[in-house]
């Protein structure tokens, strides 16, 4: 079937308006696009692969809607994500209390989701330093203390947003092996494909 | 105003949407095609796609049967507006005080003290029973939260009395209320629109609100929490009520309680339709596919029919928002003439980037994304494989027909439904009406004429009005609904005779412009 055929499954996650669609759009279409602010209806699902060494791994990146109307909805975008991109805006100190709350969501449902901090509009910040709200140590030292990757990007310049998602592909790509049942004698072609099936269709 | 009009209430022989089978032959050989139900062109072939609506009465019923003082207590009404009289005058001072204190409205928005605010021809508010805003069509809603406590005093004050506030009418405007618990429904107009229109309308922003929420989330919400800010569940959802709004000073489709489609020869039609149908899981309930606001093709569950007004909402959600094009999209959506307490989920993506083809899968399992995702794949590779694609590309290059088609040379600008079918048809809008002002005000025309024939109390079944810039012509019959716009120099006779050259040539067409053939999964 020529339908999705994805490796890891990608949520991003964060406050309305901080810039996930942006960011996916960045990164799959190399675009920036300008015009009147549209929230995301629900969420929307892109596939792109991506070359981790001599590999692809195809990402299915989970594009959620900020609005607080989806986020009984949200549990059926993160479960059994690989990664999740938690997106805050650099020029809205809320918008990183709200990527707090969804750390610890993911931390109480999804134990092996790996999760990446994503500070957007940095072009903002870097044009005029006095609107930045949240800081970057600040970020790290949090990052740290859950073991999380940080990135800042911007999607409008598209600084750091093809590094964010080579880090979660990468990431993916080596812990997908740690995560392989040992000793079941399947070749590794085969193991992966059941994988990749149990992982997005569960 | 009205030059003749013949005053006749029609009823309906057959409730049933099935036309009864000694009339099939009858079909293209009937000389007045159309005035049985199920035979008029356009008519299908099969059952209805569509849950029968005659139109609006069948919107506002539900709403009526809240308020059963209706008819009865007609003298009851009428002193409470007026009563309310009086008090349309004590908004407006209300409106005076309370304005000058809010001038920092963000730029983007209006300023509500403002004229041009004033001015506008139609305001919608949204208010909680608490009197809290939930939505205004124009300016913010923090500097109308004392405007809108105003509203919700007024319906208290007559609820209080045991009566239902309807309406208000004084200066030029007209107020109308639509108690929607637990919601409050709020119009004022300067057109000449009827009560009935308006509160049509608020019933249309009602559903939109409860198709994303569901009203038994609405419900829950509110009686936890008495004055709870709905705005915050229905954030960046204003611009779908806005241009649902829009929509509704527009779309005739909306006002008949029909839809229409992209003209499309029936052996492409049907081609899609059963690409449509042959990818199929177990819970999907409707497929459709849809260009631009047109339908090409729907495809339902057996036995499953979609409410005109719940497609209608759901191709606002898609014609409102960008957000579909980024990806495939996958929401929750609640399709209030369905089913009001949960939702559904709709798999919502474009057949190509750059294309205005929008297929929509709704499906009753929240976790069925990858089975839908899969079944949109099937339905595009069977779509290429055929002819079909290429029938459609070109479909959708014209997916209008100038009135001249028609070739009735005074004759601007029709609508025709057929009631059977649930669908409608139209022209592309003529010069003198392409203007935004120009259509609504051409809306505005037909919907007074949609209000004659559907006059509560004295249905008309045919009426002709002679103005200054067209001649208008309606006719209702148990097949159909038909609204011309003649040139002004056009006379009676030449109308009615169009009417006639006009049915044989939908008749014609009926292939091309219609749905013949509706399939079930």
């Amino acid at each position: 079937m020529t339908a999705m055929r994805v490796d890891a499954k990608v949520v991003m996650l964060g406050k309305e308006s901080v810039g996930k669609t942006s960011l996916v759009e960045r990164y799959v279409h190399r675009r920036f696009l300008v015009g009147p602010y549209q929230n995301t209806i629900g969420a929307a699902f892109v596939a792109k692969q991506i070359h981790v060494g001599d590999k692809v791994v195809t990402l299915g990146i989970w594009d959620t809607a900020g609005s607080e109307r989806y986020e009984a909805m949200s549990r059926i975008y993160y479960r059994g994500a690989r990664a999740a991109i938690v997106c805050y805006d650099l020029t809205d100190s809320s918008s990183f209390q709200r990527a707090k709350f969804w750390v610890k969501e993911l931390q109480n449902c999804e134990e092996h989701c790996k999760i990446y901090l994503c500070g957007t509009k940095s072009d903002l910040a870097e044009a005029d330093r006095s609107i930045r709200q949240v800081d970057y140590h600040d970020v790290q030292d949090f990052a740290d203390e859950i073991g999380a990757q940080h990135f800042e990007t911007s999607s409008k310049t598209g600084n750091n947003v093809d590094e964010l998602f080579q880090k979660v592909a990468e990431d993916f790509s080596s812990s997908a092996f740690e995560l392989m049942p040992e000793g079941t004698g399947v070749d590794l072609g085969q193991k992966k494909d059941s994988y990749i099936y149990s992982c997005c269709h569960n | 105003m009205a030059a003749d009009v013949h005053n006749k209430a029609w009823e309906s022989q057959n409730g049933s949407l099935v036309p009864g089978a000694r009339l099939r032959h009858e079909r293209s050989d009937s000389p007045t095609p159309g005035l049985v139900e199920g035979t008029e062109p356009g008519a299908g072939q099969e059952s209805a796609m569509f849950v029968h609506a005659r139109s609006f009465e069948d919107l506002t019923a539900d709403s009526d049967g809240q308020a059963e003082v209706n008819s009865g207590k007609e003298s009851d009404l009428g002193q409470v507006k007026d009563e309310e009289g009086r008090v349309v005058q004590h908004i407006e001072t209300e409106d005076q005080q309370t304005g000058t204190s809010q001038g920092g409205a963000r730029a983007k928005e209006e300023d509500v003290t403002s004229e041009e605010w004033r001015a506008h021809k139609k305001h919608v508010f949204v208010l909680s029973e608490a009197g809290k805003p939930i939505y205004t069509r124009y300016g913010t809603e923090e500097a109308l939260s004392s405007t809108m406590g105003v509203m919700m005093a007024l319906v208290s004050f007559v609820e209080a009395e045991k009566n239902i506030i309807r309406s208000i009418q004084g200066d030029g405007y007209r107020v109308v209320f639509l108690r929607k618990s637990p919601l409050v429904l709020v119009g004022v107009s300067r057109t000449s629109q009827s009560d009935r229109e308006l509160t049509r309308e608020l019933l249309y922003v009602y559903y939109q609100i409860v198709s994303l929420l569901t009203l038994t989330q609405l419900n829950h919400v509110f009686q936890h929490k008495q004055n709870y800010d709905l705005r915050r569940l229905l954030a960046g959802s204003e611009h779908l009520t806005d241009n649902l709004l829009r929509l509704l000073d527009r779309d005739p489709g909306l006002l008949l309680s029909a839809v229409t489609c992209l003209p499309l020869a029936s052996s492409a039609r049907d081609v899609v339709s059963s690409a449509l149908q042959a990818a199929k899981t177990k819970s999907l309930v409707f497929s459709i596919l849809m260009a631009g606001s047109r339908l090409v093709t729907l495809v339902r569950k057996k036995d499953q029919s979609l409410h005109h007004m719940d497609l209608h909402l759901l191709f606002n959600l898609v014609g409102s928002s960008s957000s579909f094009r980024e990806g495939e999209g996958w929401t929750p959506i609640c399709l209030p003439k369905f089913n009001t307490a949960g939702f559904f989920h709709a798999h919502i993506s474009y057949l190509q980037s750059a294309s205005d083809l929008c297929l929509i899968l709704v499906s009753t399992d929240r976790e069925d994304f990858f089975n839908l995702s899969e079944c949109k794949h099937r339905i595009v590779e069977r779509l290429r494989r055929r002819s079909a694609w290429q029938a459609l590309q070109e479909a959708l290059r014209c997916p209008s027909y100038p009135v001249s088609q028609v070739a009735i040379p005074e004759l601007r600008h029709f609508v025709y439904k057929s009631k059977s079918s649930g669908l409608y048809t139209s022209p592309e809008l003529p010069v003198p009406y392409q203007t935004d002002e120009e259509q609504e005000r051409l809306m505005v025309l037909y919907q007074y004429l949609h209000s004659c024939l559907h006059h509560p109390t004295r249905p008309l079944c045919s009426i002709y009005r002679c103005g200054e810039t067209e001649n208008l012509f309606a006719w209702v019959t148990s097949g159909f609904e038909l609204y011309l716009c003649f040139s002004p120099l056009g006379t009676k006779s030449v109308a009615v005779s169009a009417v006639n050259k006009l049915l044989k040539w939908i008749r014609k067409e009926e292939e091309r412009l219609f749905i013949l053939n509706p399939l079930t999964y």
